[in-house]
């Protein structure tokens, strides 16, 4: 709290030198790649819904993305009872939503009657529902509500930071909101505009209302070339997220422009079908089961080389299953493989491998080859293939790269089945592990190297599964960063998931926009959007 | 024009030669990846750079001639053949024949073939060898590319069928096969060179995109397809201008190909 | 021989939506024989050359009745015979001679192939055959002149090589469709020179159908008149000529600019 504190004061300082409070006729405008597909924060699932709800929906706590903390917000307070399954809010006092309604205690009570309602199929809600059972909020009085759950749920006051606050009351419905912009205008395939919400609660130090820039202008444009190109004209104000290449071309073109915000959530990894169903040779399967194989596979792979060549270096070799950036749970004690071709090659003998003429064979004589997928148009991928690809001949494994159309991909990895090895990235947004439980439990459909195992397979796929339940169960934190670490170290031991790369978050954000401070997790760039305020806004053409 | 010709011959013979001489020419593997260079201009090294993974891109190109010049042509024959075939077959014999056919036709020309090309995808075997796959790839447009040619064929037999030198021809006591192979397929030899003419650059260009469904060329082989798709996002090339070495060497190698060809028809 | 004519037609043909444009249609020629068919445009006389040649069913056409050629009915015989005795023993030659030569092909390609479709000899034999009938219909034989496509013929050569090509395998019938109509007058009359010498020398029979009278009068030994779709008179041409006995000869010859000269042919087979 006290690391928290010291941070919004900073922010205050350099605010109060530098603006002189909000801003007139000021307007922001970045991109969005699509036209938001719901208005209903309760029902966002694409980006352009997400950052529509981040911007217009006011909720109880806000993680705070640059340390990672849990702030008050529209409550003041909260507590989780000691069980897990209920939490109790304090909220702030003279709050009103757009339309100019209070906001109390029965607001709240209908969010979350609507967010567990079955019929609306809330994506946000399948966070809240650990149990089968009906959710129960008791009022104590207009500014204290207590919400129980049939079941506990693990890191619950979090989750909140993703429920946007609804009124009971107002005819409008979810347009009267509690964030700090409203939806003022909407031209499907063009634009969203936000206005400044009039009743925000927010301040500065100094009274003045937040936020500082009076509009938001959202743009919808797919092409992310032309998205740069816009930025360099200053028809734009900030760009979320950049691939390693245009990231290079606008450093080259406006220095100070990009930025690496520092390494990300978003891992890219590879790994070997170990389900013992899959239609594949048996003695394929042997290998991939071979925990000396996979790391052998892991040392050859020259993790340096792809984070230098395919991602210009803005990514970091990957360690285990949880980025650094994730200061809560990456297990600082781990270090990325090294790149060990000698080693590799040991672990192979090992395991009864031998190199004839530069082709690697097996015990039984069979000559050592995979077919690797991955998704095709995805540029850095395929180029990760073609390293891998390259990296492996040189112990004599042959490895054919096959691009398929992400969704015959999705059907292979999930249902047929019938592939060898598969290149893909994951983008995370929680930093919570609970999130990953469906990967890492040995039941879970989401466990990619052998999906939905009766009982586990082997010894260390059981202590991962008694690890995650006990850490899941568990509602003290140091315990739970234990067993987390030590399911860390166990993935970096086995190497189910060969971990490549952690990619770093890039951005762009124009010189005219200030008190910016970018962070890996998103919103990348306007996540203290309250705060941002724009210099000779008004010089640029419309 | 005759001077024309010598140099699209000399070109032509330059281009396959070189391209068969691959192995001998090219100053590194077409894999080979020189990671301590990536993205390099041309130099006396690399003549024409190296691609985003360090890859020598003249030794590719002269690699991915090979393919391109093999293939595509292969595939163009394969569905200009298919094309005088059924179109012709189905404009010879006229009546419900030609209906079914034109019907037939059009249906095929409407399908999704995104869609086909996926499934056929996902019924191919994962590890087949990146020549393999290229073939594949070129048979399937062979046998694809067919349908929309085959309907001129077809409008154009529809004509010669009441013309009279086939009424001749038959007055003479030429039978329906010999009309066909004797009267039709000369006169339609117009219709089918432009047919296979198109086809190449187009099968070309069509085994790049189809890149995207996992078919065509594979890592790490090279083809013009996906030398050519390395242009599709628009930066800034005119800073580099040797990355269109691809595109010139298709445009120049298709034309060479017709200027030869038409004076070949002229001068006959 | 006398008893037995070379052609006996007696025909009706319709096509579908245009049923009666031959209405028991009924003549005879004997061999050798220079019979004309004159009328007036439309009347049938195109209709007529095909119907004998059976080849009306690719025009959408239907012909009812008999032909008897050589004492065989044609209409009874099966397509393959028929396919036999087309170009071999009936030929036919076409009014507009470019379009009737494949433009696609070379002229010596197509008499070779004329001459292929009945007859499997050595290449030389083949050859022989084709300078041989070159020389007949009085056309050059040099190989640059087999080279040519019919676009680099004149319009009176071409017509030559397609008399060539139909007397190739020396037909006892010939059925000329308006050969001479595409052409200029110079031309005009050195083909009908060439049709009444082929007639005299090889003995082909010619069914010579044209819509001028005055140009038949020179070749023919008889000339029949049609009119919608009838023979109207049939009459050995200086008859016809002198005493026409139906109101639409006499209105065809009352067109006429002047009497004709009759050709030595005629006046020599009527003898």
């Amino acid at each position: 709290m006290k690391r928290w504190i010291l941070c919004l004061g900073l922010i205050f300082a350099t605010v109060s030198t530098r603006c002189a409070g909000a801003q007139p006729g000021s307007e922001l405008r970045f991109c969005i790649p699509s036209d938001p597909r719901t208005w209903n924060p309760l029902l966002v699932e694409d980006d352009a819904s997400e950052t529509i709800r981040y911007l217009t929906g006011g909720v109880l706590v806000r993680l705070n993305r640059q340390t990672q903390q849990l702030e008050p917000e529209l409550a003041t307070a909260w507590k989780v009872s000691r069980a897990g399954n209920a939490i109790r809010f304090t909220l702030r006092r003279n709050v009103r939503f757009s339309d100019g309604s209070a906001f109390t205690a029965r607001d709240v009570a209908y969010t979350i009657a609507q967010l567990m309602d079955p019929a609306l199929h809330s994506p946000t809600g399948d966070a809240f529902r650990a149990a089968p059972g009906k959710v129960i909020t008791r009022i104590a009085d207009p500014y204290q509500i207590t919400i129980v759950f049939p079941a506990p749920v693990v890191g619950l006051a979090k989750l909140f930071d993703q429920v946007a606050m609804l009124s009971a009351t107002s005819p409008q419905h979810e347009r009267a909101v509690l964030g700090p912009y409203q939806v003022a205008d909407y031209r499907a395939g063009s634009f969203v505009l936000l206005r400044r919400n009039p009743n925000y609660w927010k301040h500065d130090s100094a009274g003045r209302p937040l936020p500082y820039i009076e509009s938001v202008r959202l743009d919808i444009e797919q092409n992310r070339d032309i998205e740069l190109l816009r930025l360099t004209r200053g028809e734009i104000d900030l760009i979320g997220s950049l691939s390693p290449e245009s990231y290079d071309r606008l450093s080259a073109k406006a220095a100070g422009m990009a930025v690496d915000a520092g390494v990300s959530l978003d891992s890219e990894q590879m790994w070997f079908n170990q389900a013992p169903g899959a239609p594949i040779a048996e003695y394929k399967k042997t290998w991939f089961r071979s925990t000396n194989f996979r790391r052998a596979v892991s040392a050859s792979i020259h993790r340096d080389d792809i984070v230098r060549i395919v991602f210009h270096g803005h990514a970091r070799p990957a360690v285990s299953w949880i980025s650094p950036a994730n200061r809560a749970w990456f297990d600082s004690k781990l270090a990325p493989h090294a790149f060990d071709r000698s080693d590799a090659l040991r672990l192979l003998a090992d395991d009864g491998f031998t190199l004839v003429n530069g082709v690697l064979h097996d015990r039984s004589g069979h000559a050592v080859e995979f077919s690797l997928v991955t998704n095709a148009g995805n540029t850095a991928r395929e180029r990760m293939a073609a390293m891998i690809q390259q990296d492996l001949a040189a112990i004599g494994i042959r490895v054919h790269v096959v691009t398929l159309d992400f969704s015959s991909l999705i059907e292979r990895i999930t249902r047929s089945l019938n592939y060898e090895a598969c290149l893909l990235g994951l983008v995370n947004d929680d930093l919570d592990p609970n999130a990953q439980m469906n990967v890492w439990l040995s039941s879970g459909e989401n466990h990619q190297w052998n999906p939905g195992e009766k009982k586990p397979a082997t010894a260390w796929e059981a202590e991962i599964d008694r690890l995650m339940r006990a850490q899941a169960a568990s509602l003290d934190a140091k315990k739970r960063k234990q067993d987390v670490d030590r399911v860390q170290e166990i993935v970096w031991q086995q190497e189910p998931f060969i971990y490549l790369v952690d990619k770093d978050a890039l951005m762009a954000v124009s010189p005219n926009l200030h008190n910016v401070s970018p962070v890996a997790l998103r919103p990348q760039v306007y996540w203290n959007i309250d705060w941002l305020w724009l210099s000779n806004s008004g010089s640029r053409r419309p | 024009m005759k001077t024309m010709r010598a140099v699209a011959l000399v070109f032509l013979a330059a281009v396959l030669a070189a391209s068969i001489a691959a192995n001998w020419i090219a100053p590194a593997s077409y894999a080979r990846q020189f990671r301590d260079q990536p993205d390099a201009a041309p130099s006396a090294q690399h003549l024409l750079g190296t691609d985003d993974l360090g890859r020598d891109r003249f030794s590719r190109l002269l690699y991915g001639t090979r393919i391109s010049l093999l293939l595509a042509p292969a595939a163009a024959l394969m569905s200009t053949v298919l094309a005088g075939a059924i179109g012709g077959a189905a404009g010879f014999a006229g009546g419900w024949i030609e209906v079914c056919v034109t019907a037939a036709t059009d249906l095929f020309l409407s399908l999704p073939w995104l869609f086909l090309l996926i499934t056929v995808r996902a019924c191919l075997p994962l590890n087949v060898s990146p020549v393999v796959s290229v073939a594949i790839t070129f048979v399937l447009l062979g046998c694809l590319g067919w349908a929309a040619a085959a309907r001129v064929v077809c409008a154009d037999v529809r004509s010669f069928r009441n013309s009279d030198f086939v009424l001749l021809a038959r007055a003479s006591g030429a039978g329906g096969a010999r009309l066909l192979m004797r009267h039709l397929v000369p006169n339609l030899a117009p219709v089918l060179a432009a047919q296979f003419w198109i086809s190449i650059p187009v099968f070309i260009l069509t085994e790049a995109n189809l890149g995207i469904l996992g078919l065509g060329v594979a890592e790490p082989l090279p083809s013009w397809g996906s030398l050519l798709r390395e242009l599709e996002s628009f930066s800034a090339y005119s800073a580099q201008p040797w990355l269109f070495a691809p595109l010139l060497l298709l445009v120049l190698t298709v034309s060479s190909f017709q200027i030869v060809l038409h004076n070949e028809e002229v001068a006959g | 021989m006398e008893s037995q004519p070379l052609l006996s037609v007696h025909l009706s043909a319709g096509y579908r939506g245009k049923p009666a444009v031959l209405k028991d249609v009924c003549f005879e020629m004997q061999r050798g024989e220079v019979l004309s068919l004159v009328g007036q445009s439309g009347c049938g006389k195109s209709t007529l050359a095909l119907a004998v040649l059976r080849l009306l069913h690719w025009k959408q056409a239907t012909a009812k009745g008999r032909i008897v050629f050589n004492g065989r009915d044609l209409m009874a015989v099966s397509e393959r015979q028929m396919r036999a005795m087309r170009g071999r023993d009936i030929a036919l030659v076409l009014q507009s001679p470019l379009s009737a030569l494949n433009p696609a092909r070379r002229i010596g390609a197509q008499l070779e192939e004329a001459w292929q479709i009945h007859r499997r000899t050595s290449v030389t034999e083949r050859l022989d055959a084709v300078h041989a009938t070159l020389r007949q219909v009085s056309l050059p034989s040099d190989r640059a002149f087999l080279r040519r496509y019919p676009a680099e013929l004149s319009v009176g050569q071409a017509q030559r090589v397609l008399i060539g090509m139909a007397i190739l395998h020396r037909p006892a019938l010939l059925i000329a469709d308006e050969p001479t109509s595409a052409l200029d007058i110079v031309t005009q009359a050195e083909i009908l020179e060439l049709f009444s010498r082929l007639s005299h020398d090889l003995g082909i029979g010619i069914l010579y159908i044209s819509h001028d009278l005055l140009s038949v009068a020179a070749i023919s030994n008889r000339v029949a008149v049609m009119d919608q779709g009838r023979i109207v008179e049939c009459q050995p041409t200086a008859r016809l000529f002198t005493r026409p006995a139906h109101p639409f000869t006499q209105k065809l010859i009352a067109a006429l600019p002047a009497m004709p000269q009759f050709g030595c042919a005629a006046q020599a087979q009527i003898a």
